[in-house]
């Protein structure tokens, strides 16, 4: 490849011009992202409300900016999500399964583990997470993004527990619950936490059954 | 003005200094703006990029290699999250993936195990621009197709995967840099390029109605149209100049796809500190406690609860994490100082790596690490280190 650095002096003055108007425009464009990126990342401020429509065109999905790790606060809860089953047994009445805990599967693949897998570190942990961003507190899913991240909790439910081996004894599951056991980590013996009175029960939530149809079956 | 017109005027380069519209004052406006342009026109950070490249594509090898158990249930047909729940996710965001073209498993394997390929490809820096287009493709075609999977490190992948693919990354360090060297020196033209270009763009071709929006299309339309460019400028020996000019723009876009990566990692770092610093755990010194007592973070649990009993260690590390990772984007001014930050970081990650278990996040977090690294340690002088430059 011929060098084309450090022979500067010897370009003709179109060569200069060309090359000037193309550093202009790759460094506004550099600058523009930049920027845009700065005020995705930034608190609220009236710039970003004012432009919110251009920053997140260009910003989302593609450069998501997901930095804030363990900020402001670092997580201090260990979620545990909790599903049974309703199963149908030859036109009987259904009946209710046992809680299967499909936390401890994951955190028991973790445990010991050098090189944990999305699978058991990320799916349900992060289900979670968007499925409470995505829901008012009654549970009703709030935009196109609330009916699929439930969808998805569901069928991750679903899935654990119908693909436990001879867990259900060829029954047929007609409705899943989910339930979530939020346990705050107690503070350090040493920090002033430990003794002030907001100390701290666990949160429960318990969400409503959902109908199982052989279409959320799919794939699974 | 065109550029037709431009070539029209002739070699510039055997052009003399006075031409006739070149006053006196054009000529001292000439040599202010040489030197700047000089510069831009240099590539920089070539052995970082390289570097950057090997460390990324390695990593996502690995990544790739690591969940080919949980592939399926991960990106493929066993998912929880269906192939049309992302359809309707990307129906809305307008993500790119090329996932949602078919839901045949053959077509999701072909992906999964193109992107191995591309990842290896591309970390032995095999035909690097056409790679490094096509693992941008694989990254972000299995990281749209679950969103709802990825973590820090996933993010940081996949945003460094397409600024990955504006540089120059083949140029040291690869396969590329030595079939050109072996080409120059043996006097011998390189055609399977140019055969994989026309490969490429019938490929694209066939593919151009799957694109949700244009935006996509119009990237990688641009990245094949100038590669021909590229071509056609070598093809001709009329485009001797043009040819110039496309190795200095190109050279450019590296030189700011660099400055981009750069600017984003401090901007990841700064982001993590600031609002680290805001929050009252960090505050009182005891972040640190609460990130080694979560059942998904502690695969060594008796390893984090031995170092959380420490007070002093806690209060320590965690006020040193929160420091660097402010002070990260000013103190990489300081020559000297780098050197020892970058070592420090470098092995604060592979602290996480191990005790939250967070290996891949820390591996790329060390990748982009990396690319701050002096030139003079990632390139030992040979001879006296006075090799030109290429």
């Amino acid at each position: 490849m011929a060098d084309t650095g450090g022979t500067g002096p010897g370009r003709s003055l179109p060569s200069l011009v060309v090359l000037a108007v193309t550093a202009a425009v790759l460094l506004g464009a550099a600058c523009w992202h930049l920027a845009t990126l700065f005020l995705a990342v930034t608190p609220d401020n009236p710039v970003r409300s004012r432009y919110a429509h251009l920053i997140n065109g260009h910003v989302y999905p593609e450069f998501t900016q997901g930095w804030q790790l363990f900020a402001p606060e670092p997580l201090h809860e260990n979620v545990v999500v909790e599903a049974r089953v309703r199963t149908d047994r030859n036109s009987e009445k259904p009946r209710a399964g046992h809680w299967v805990n499909l936390t401890t599967q994951d955190v028991a693949a973790i445990r010991h583990n050098p090189v944990p897998s999305h699978a058991h570190q990320n799916m349900l942990r992060l289900a979670w997470d968007f499925y409470q961003n995505s829901h008012s507190r009654r549970n009703a899913p709030i935009g196109v993004r609330g009916i699929l991240f439930g969808e998805y909790v569901k069928r991750i439910a679903l899935q654990r527990i119908e693909g436990r081996r001879g867990g259900l004894d060829g029954e047929r599951v007609v409705a899943v619950q989910v339930r979530v056991t939020a346990r705050p980590v107690a503070p350090p013996r040493w920090s002033d936490r430990a003794s002030s009175a907001s100390v701290q029960s666990a949160r429960h939530r318990t969400l409503p059954w959902w109908s199982v149809k052989d279409q959320d079956r799919r794939g699974l | 003005m065109s550029i037709d017109h431009l070539d029209h005027l002739g070699h510039p380069s055997t052009r003399p200094a006075t031409a006739p519209w070149a006053s006196a004052a054009g000529g001292r406006w000439r040599q202010a703006a040489a030197r700047p342009i000089a510069f831009a026109c240099d590539a920089h950070a070539r052995y970082q990029c390289a570097l950057f490249r090997i460390g990324l594509s390695g990593l996502v090898l690995a990544f790739l290699l690591r969940e080919w158990p949980h592939r399926r249930v991960l990106y493929g047909d066993r998912s929880p999250w269906a192939l049309d729940l992302a359809a309707r996710l990307v129906a809305e965001n307008h993500a790119f993936t090329v996932l949602t073209w078919s839901a045949g498993r053959w077509w999701f394997e072909c992906v999964y195990h193109g992107a191995i390929l591309v990842a290896a490809l591309l970390m032995l820096g095999w035909r690097t621009r056409a790679t490094s287009v096509l693992f941008l493709v694989a990254v972000l075609s299995l990281q749209n197709r679950n969103p709802l999977i990825g973590d820090g490190g996933d993010n940081v992948i996949g945003v460094m995967a397409i600024y990955l693919a504006f540089t120059q990354c083949g140029a040291v360090w690869s396969v590329d840099a030595r079939r050109a060297r072996r080409n120059r020196r043996d006097g011998r033209v390189d055609r399977a390029g140019f055969v994989m270009w026309q490969i490429l763009g019938v490929a694209l071709l066939w593919v151009s109605d799957g694109f949700q929006g244009t935006a996509w299309a119009a990237v990688l339309w641009a990245f094949w149209i100038c590669q021909g460019l590229w071509y056609a400028a070598r093809r001709w020996s009329r485009g001797a100049w043009s040819r110039e000019l496309l190795d200095a723009a190109a050279t450019m876009l590296h030189n700011c796809a660099m400055l981009v990566i750069a600017a984003q990692i401090c901007l990841i770092y700064a982001t993590a500190g600031w609002y680290k610093i805001q929050g009252t755990r960090w505050q009182d010194g005891s972040g640190l406690h609460y990130a080694l007592h979560l059942d998904y973070f502690s695969p060594w649990p008796g390893l984090g609860s031995l170092l959380a009993s420490h007070m002093l260690l806690i209060v320590l590390l965690g006020y040193g994490t929160v420091v660097m990772q402010v002070a990260f984007p000013f103190l990489l001014g300081y020559r000297r100082l780098k050197t020892a930050l970058l070592a420090v970081m470098i092995l604060e990650h592979a602290g996480i790596a191990v005790l939250l278990g967070l290996p891949f996040l820390s591996a790329a977090m060390v990748v982009c690490d990396a690319v701050f690294l002096p030139t003079a340690l990632l390139r030992p002088s040979r001879r006296s280190g006075s090799r030109p430059r290429r």
